[in-house]
């Protein structure tokens, strides 16, 4: 049932968000009658007073209607991302990379690159920002692919500044076995206090 | 004759010149390629980090003479802009990455510098000349486009950077 009748729904789905605004709402009249509730001008009257209570009311339905679409719309994003990742990445070939830092005294992370089976699959360059992200305990997927199942070694070198500010280069590496689930792994750089270095491990989500 | 054959041919010349011209592709009313490269002061830098600013990215390479003109006149606009809300960013898309920060280091602009060695954002900004000279707006969408440099075209770049930055 699973793909098909998903894709169906999300496509009833965005019908039915982009049709909403037509459905929802009935069709404007090209002047607004006026009100029958108030009392009509006398007749020496000039001009009539605009009606100050209509304009909010109407005002809020519509921003109520906004809010709906644009909850809709990000159900439906998020619908289709969920899709997208079980379209591209089944889980019976899905091998997500995850990066954490602890401490950082060490070390500051310029760079990572990722070899699988000896095959540069990822290299990202960090800023400031992110750096400071991971130090105060931000989780970041560095990697979202697919591998078939068996044997694989994964190769992780992080570049960056080590103590006393100098140049820092270090490798590690996991040979992993992929099953037929989903594989996570994580690249876990910490601080080793006593020796004064930083250490780095891949750590094997089973 | 042999005139009116010529001219006829010189009139299909200029026209298929223009329509290549206009097919050239333009960045201009897109998001803006987001890249992440590495400065010459070893810091790394983030085109979508200054989102909420205005940013003008100028593309140079080395052995351009129009580079080297247009780098005092972005240095200026950077000095009296920025306070405002204005970042501005070199790239140098030269392949001799050693050279190449000799000649930002000795051009010593109070912008930053990054350095581009591969392609793939030079397909993603449809660089074809050098320099070029683009404007992102606070929301990240390519506002103005500009390749080559001469003398004057600063003021252009100005009233385009005066425009942004009031919205």
């Amino acid at each position: 049932m699973n793909l098909k009748h998903r894709i169906v729904s999300i496509a009833v789905c965005a019908m039915l968000v982009s049709a909403g605004p037509a459905i929802g709402q009935t069709p404007a009249p090209a002047q607004a009658p006026p009100a029958a509730d108030t009392p009509a001008p006398p007749a020496d009257a000039q001009a009539p007073p605009p009606a100050p209570d209509a304009p909010p009311a109407e005002l809020k339905t519509l921003d109520q209607e906004v809010q709906g679409l644009k909850k809709d719309v990000v159900d439906l994003n998020k619908d289709l991302f969920v899709l997208q990742e079980e379209l591209l990445f089944p889980a019976n070939t899905q091998v997500a990379l995850y990066i954490s830092m602890d401490v950082g005294t060490f070390f500051a992370l310029d760079s990572v690159t990722v070899k699988i089976d000896n095959k540069e699959v990822k290299n990202y360059l960090y800023t400031a920002r992110e750096a400071d992200a991971l130090l105060k305990g931000g989780v970041q997927q560095i990697y979202l692919g697919n591998l078939k199942v068996g044997k694989h070694e994964l190769v992780a070198f992080f570049t960056g500044k080590g103590p006393v500010e100098r140049g820092y280069k270090r490798g590690a590496t996991i040979n992993f076995d992929k099953g037929v689930g989903a594989k996570y792994l994580e690249l876990k750089i910490t601080d080793r206090v006593p020796k004064h270095q930083p250490e780095f491990m891949i750590k094997d989500w089973e | 004759m042999r005139r009116a054959s010529l001219a006829g041919g010189l009139i299909l010349g200029l026209a298929v010149g223009t329509a290549s011209i206009a097919a050239a592709p333009s960045i201009v009313g897109k998001a803006a390629p987001d890249f992440v490269l590495r400065g010459l002061d070893g810091r790394n830098l983030r085109l979508s980090e200054f989102r909420g600013q205005v940013v003008l990215v100028n593309f140079w390479t080395r052995s351009d003479g129009d580079s080297r003109q247009q780098m005092p006149a972005l240095d200026r606009i950077n000095i009296t802009y920025q306070r405002a809300g204005l970042v501005v960013l070199g790239i140098s898309v030269d392949e001799d990455l050693r050279r190449s920060k000799e000649f930002a280091a000795a051009m010593s602009v109070s912008y930053p510098i990054l350095f581009d060695t591969g392609t793939a954002i030079g397909k993603d900004y449809y660089l074809q000349k050098m320099p070029m000279t683009i404007l992102v707006d606070r929301s990240g969408v390519v506002r103005y486009s500009a390749v080559g440099f001469r003398r004057g075209d600063e003021r252009v770049y100005l009233d385009h950077i005066r425009e942004l930055l009031r919205e």
